[in-house]
């Protein structure tokens, strides 16, 4: 009789199933990149830090709490992460699958911005408040834009020709027209910089890229010399192209070079922190928001700067990472959108900061005070946890 | 990567590529702004921060000898602007708020848009502390602009030290004034600190002693944001006053002198000059008083004068016509006629020419000339008397101008005969008069003194060539036979020819003959201590902010006068007999009226003086020292059209005696022609 032996065997195999279920069930846990997720709190950290010391001696002037802005950080902090982990948490394959709603929830809000829900701060009509809480549906816009651009790729992998590449624009140009009307001119720009980015990893022929790019500059000739930038926002691109020249620009070139007195005054080893004088002494304007990295500079000096971009590399290493290892088209277009916008909007930023960019407000990634911009940046390294998990 | 086919491997390293262009050039750029410019920035944002505010320093003040003030501070209300809140670059209203601002400002200040832009824009102040928009503001202005901060943002309101004259336009001559310091100043003493904007002594006391006068500028400096609030005080040089100057000037007495020639000059204009006919104008004068032991100036007045306050905070227009008087309509209120006034001397100068002839052998104090009315070719004595013969100390005393044409005419003869021999011409009438310290500046302690004139050879020579083809272009114009011809004709070929007439000219101060006031108080001086021209000087000593006494002033000789005793004693006594003697040409004068000047216990010696001016009515000239005994005051007076010595000059010099020795000044009364000279 060979029942004991079957018997023993089906135990095994029985033991064996359930084991694997187990391990199934708890598989993509195991395959976490906890590097990622430490290098976002650890730029996230650094960054409330940043924005305590930027507005640390303005609000003591106030007689406010110095800890206002900080504080505030913290808090969407604790629901970036939170978002993260319901990012990373199902299959993301449920995220391409319901990527039509996400899109179209993200483009609500974008309508809603600019109807009376929408609130107006500096000429830009960029928020919505909702039940005492206010939103930028603009970066909720980037993510949805990733997720639709990716979905829409995804789908005709098979078929990278115009069709395709009219359809994917599509998706991204719909909410850019949107936040042009805001008008906010920094999203814009990152909105175009991800369609790009995406475009070029999911593999679209060469001449059609070289095609766009053209298209691209045209627009751009088209949009200043038909006038539909505003003043304030011409101004601030001939004012880094021409810092000669005499006319309201003095203020954006004022806040330019306040900002690299301000970095460069941090000298090697910075001037240490709660020190800075241009940041504590109100010499650069925004500096908790657009300007966040002359505290850094000022501060930190080059070596405290260089670790700040160290991570940001570091990161955008592990980015490019997962879409190296992810096991699809749709999870490697995820993770090469987001690496499109953070290295963008790192760049345009500290470029901005230190007098290489034109002046124009984008956020510095996990680090500019602003909380939906850490949420959806959050929301988006979850993702990409959620591809690296389910990478098999 | 198993699903992907390996393009995209490619692409995915491309965009690492990307990535890493980026991060490279932020890297790049931000080790060019923090390691290798990383210094430069750090200076620009000190400069942000740090605001340094230079705190004027009062200049010292000017003292009488007594420590009374003659020019001291006072704090000025001063509304100031900052430039980099109000005026963008092009100097225009950086914003809607600093157009209100400067609106409100033109409407407090009562001033036009574009002289507030000018301060505002001006060079000379420094950007790294408010610009002054206007000073010595009403202090109700201040009020008003500080109780509405709100609509004079970027304006402040401060006091700076300025200059003030306690006692109005007390010797505004001798104190002088302070400006800004021009460019072309500052150039040459950037070294000494000197900035934009400093006050910057031009004039009299204010010049000379400028470096002791003027403080050491202060400094403060402030953390400030990026509203230009300031945070907090970093540093506090504090600014260190300037020296006092403690002047030889007497105020009382100065004061006094002051009144008593605007009251002689007004009471003059009353009297007729006796050879015109017309009312004597007595338009300017001046009077100097020194202590003959040692040069000290007691008193200096020039009129007409000016309000020294009048410079404080720059000058206005109508001012600057007054004082300056370029249209030649105030007899030149800013000249100091005691130092900057050229005259002929006239009989003051005779005890020049009288030492001369005693010191050329011609005469002894004993000696005997004659004294008619006419002398040689017609040229008259002012008396139509003759005089009979008379020693030099009687020439004196009556004046004669025939006795010393006599003596200079006969030396010149000798001097020609010394020429046509070829000796050295021996002009020791000349010398002498250089040894009283005529023909040069005397070096008093103010800018500016002229020198006068002495004419001898040398001069007419230099003079010919400087003039002769004028002349010789006037005597071709003149038509031939007139009297123009025959002046310029030899004006252009013999003009250098040092004439008879010349050397009798210069024996009675007329002719080329010029000397200030204050070398005639020179001379003076010389008699009545026995023969030093001390230099006359008003510095004093000069005081630190601490009271330390830091310079003293040690009287030095200008030059001697080579008299011998019995010819000091000859001059003497005729400067005496001036006065004292009934006969003597200011006796009068001293004796006139209910209450006499009291000679028979201060003998007073002096000298009058009336030289002629040709197309104006003669200068009045008195030069006296007194007690003659032991003297202690010269006084001299000077007035331009006033007649004669003895009936203008002379009742003016009484009166300031009478004030020098503490005796009741007697009024101007409105005297009879007084026998002239």
């Amino acid at each position: 009789m060979d029942v004991g032996y079957h018997q023993d065997r089906n135990d095994r195999m029985l033991r064996q199933r359930v084991q694997d279920q187990w391990m199934d069930a708890y598989a993509p846990l195991r395959h976490l990149d906890p590097s990622l997720v430490l290098l976002a709190l650890a730029l996230s950290a650094i960054g409330v830090v940043m924005i305590y010391s930027a507005k640390l001696h303005a609000l003591e002037l106030d007689g406010l709490p110095t800890d206002l802005y900080s504080s505030r950080q913290l808090i969407s902090l604790a629901i970036g992460v939170a978002a993260m982990v319901v990012a990373a948490l199902f299959d993301y394959r449920y995220v391409r699958a319901y990527s039509v709603l996400i899109y179209l929830g993200a483009i609500a809000a974008l309508v809603l911005v600019l109807t009376p829900f929408g609130v107006s701060v500096n000429g830009q009509q960029a928020w919505v408040s909702l039940g005492g809480f206010q939103f930028q549906p603009a970066e909720f816009g980037k993510v949805a834009v990733i997720i639709g651009m990716a979905a829409v790729l995804h789908e005709r992998r098979e078929q990278p020709g115009f069709v395709t590449v009219v359809l994917s624009l599509l998706v991204a140009a719909i909410p850019l027209g949107l936040i042009m009307l805001q008008p906010d001119l920094g999203s814009a720009t990152v909105f175009v910089w991800i369609a790009f980015i995406m475009l070029l990893a999911a593999g679209i022929k060469a001449r059609y890229l070289l095609v766009l790019g053209a298209l691209g500059i045209a627009g751009i000739v088209a949009v200043v010399q038909l006038g539909l930038l505003q003043e304030h926002q011409l101004a601030r691109l001939t004012a880094f192209i021409d810092p000669t020249e005499d006319v309201a620009l003095e203020e954006v070139r004022y806040n330019s070079e306040q900002s690299m007195i301000a970095i460069g005054s941090g000298q090697l080893d910075g001037k240490g922190l709660f020190n800075g004088t241009q940041t504590s002494l109100s010499y650069v304007p925004e500096n908790h928001t657009d300007f966040i990295f002359t505290v850094a500079g000022e501060e930190l000096g080059f070596v405290g700067a260089s670790v700040i971009l160290g991570l940001f590399l570091l990161l955008l290493w592990r980015c490019l990472r997962i879409a190296a290892l992810a096991k699809d088209h749709f999870g490697m277009l995820l993770a090469a959108g987001t690496v499109g916008m953070i290295v963008f909007q790192v760049f345009v930023n500290v470029g901005m900061a230190v007098g290489i960019m034109p002046v124009i407000g984008i956020p510095l990634p996990f680090i500019s005070f602003g909380g939906t911009s850490l949420i959806a940046t959050f929301i988006l390294i979850g993702l990409l946890l959620n591809v690296h998990m389910r990478r098999f | 990567m198993s699903s992907h086919e390996p393009a995209t491997g490619l692409r995915l390293t491309f965009l690492a590529v990307v990535v890493g262009i980026m991060f490279l050039a932020l890297f790049s750029r931000l080790w060019f702004l923090q390691v290798l410019a990383g210094e430069r920035y750090e200076a620009l944002a000190e400069s942000n921060r740090v605001r340094p505010v230079v705190i004027e320093a009062p200049r010292g003040r000017i003292l009488d000898r007594a420590g009374q003030e003659l020019v001291k501070n006072r704090p000025a209300l001063t509304v100031s602007g900052d430039r980099r809140v109000l005026l963008d670059g092009a100097g225009n209203p950086r914003s809607d708020q600093a157009e209100e601002v400067l609106a409100n400002l033109e409407v407090v200040l009562d001033m036009s848009r574009e002289d507030i832009v000018e301060r505002l824009t001006s060079r000379k102040y420094s950007p790294f502390r408010p610009i002054p928009i206007k000073e010595d503001v009403e202090s109700d202005v201040v009020l008003f602009i500080n109780e509405h901060r709100e609509h004079f943002r970027g304006v402040v309101t401060d006091t700076l030290p300025v200059r003030t004259y306690p006692e109005g336009t007390t010797a505004a001559h001798v104190l002088g004034y302070v400006r800004e310091i021009a460019p072309e100043e500052l150039e040459q003493r950037t070294e000494l600190g000197y900035k934009l904007g400093d006050l910057f002594g031009v004039a009299g006391l204010e010049a000379t002693y400028e470096d002791w006068l003027r403080g050491e500028h202060g400094l403060k400096t402030y953390e400030v944001n990026a509203n230009n609030v300031v945070q907090r005080a970093l540093g506090n040089d504090p600014p260190v006053r300037g020296n006092d100057l403690r002047t030889t000037l007497d105020l009382d007495l100065q004061q006094d002198v002051e009144r008593i020639l605007l009251d002689g000059l007004r009471a003059s204009r009353d009297e007729i000059h006796r050879a015109s006919g017309s009312n004597l104008k007595s338009q300017a004068g001046s009077v100097v008083v020194l202590d003959p032991r040692n040069g000290e100036v007691l008193a200096m007045a020039s009129y007409p004068t000016y309000d020294p306050s009048v410079f404080v905070g720059g000058l206005a227009q109508k001012d600057f016509e007054y004082v300056f008087d370029p249209e030649n309509a105030h007899h030149k209120p800013a000249l100091n006629r005691t130092i900057q006034g050229e005259y002929a001397p006239g009989s003051t100068f005779k005890i020049a020419t009288g030492l001369g002839a005693l010191r050329s052998g011609q005469i002894t104090p004993h000696t005997t000339v004659s004294c008619p009315p006419v002398w040689g070719w017609g040229v008259r004595n002012w008396n139509r008397y003759h005089e009979g013969q008379l020693d030099l100390s009687r020439a004196l005393m009556r004046s004669c101008d025939t006795f010393f044409y006599e003596l200079v005419y006969n030396h010149w003869l000798k001097e020609e005969q010394q020429e046509a021999d070829g000796e050295e011409i021996d002009e020791i009438y000349q010398e002498t008069a250089r040894r009283f310290g005529f023909d040069a500046p005397l070096g008093i302690d103010l800018p500016d003194e002229k020198s006068g004139r002495i004419p001898d050879r040398e001069w007419k020579q230099a003079y010919w060539e400087q003039t002769k083809d004028r002349s010789c272009a006037r005597a071709e114009e003149a038509a031939p036979g007139t009297y123009a011809r025959q002046l310029y004709s030899e004006l252009c070929n013999e003009g250098f020819v040092w004439r008879g007439g010349d050397a009798v000219n210069m024996s009675i101060g007329q002719g080329e003959v010029l000397v200030t006031p204050l070398q005639v108080a020179a001379s003076f001086m010389a008699v009545a201590n026995g023969g030093t021209v001390w230099t006359p000087h008003l510095g004093r000593e000069v005081v630190s902010p601490e009271g330390e006494v830091i310079w003293t002033y040690e009287p030095t000789p200008t030059s001697e006068v080579p008299f011998e005793p019995e010819w000091l004693t000859e001059i003497r006594e005729g400067l005496e007999d001036v006065v004292m003697e009934p006969r003597g040409t200011a006796h009068g004068a001293f004796v006139r009226g209910e209450r006499p000047f009291p000679l028979d216990e201060i003998t007073v010696a002096g000298k009058t003086g009336t030289a002629e001016v040709r197309g104006k009515l003669p200068s009045a000239w008195f030069a006296s020292y007194a007690p003659a005994d032991d003297p202690r005051y010269v006084v001299v007076v000077s007035v331009e059209e006033g007649g004669g010595g003895s009936q203008t000059g002379a009742p003016i010099a009484r009166r300031i005696l009478e004030a020098a020795f503490d005796l009741p000044i007697t009024p101007f009364e409105n005297q009879l022609p007084a026998a002239t000279d």
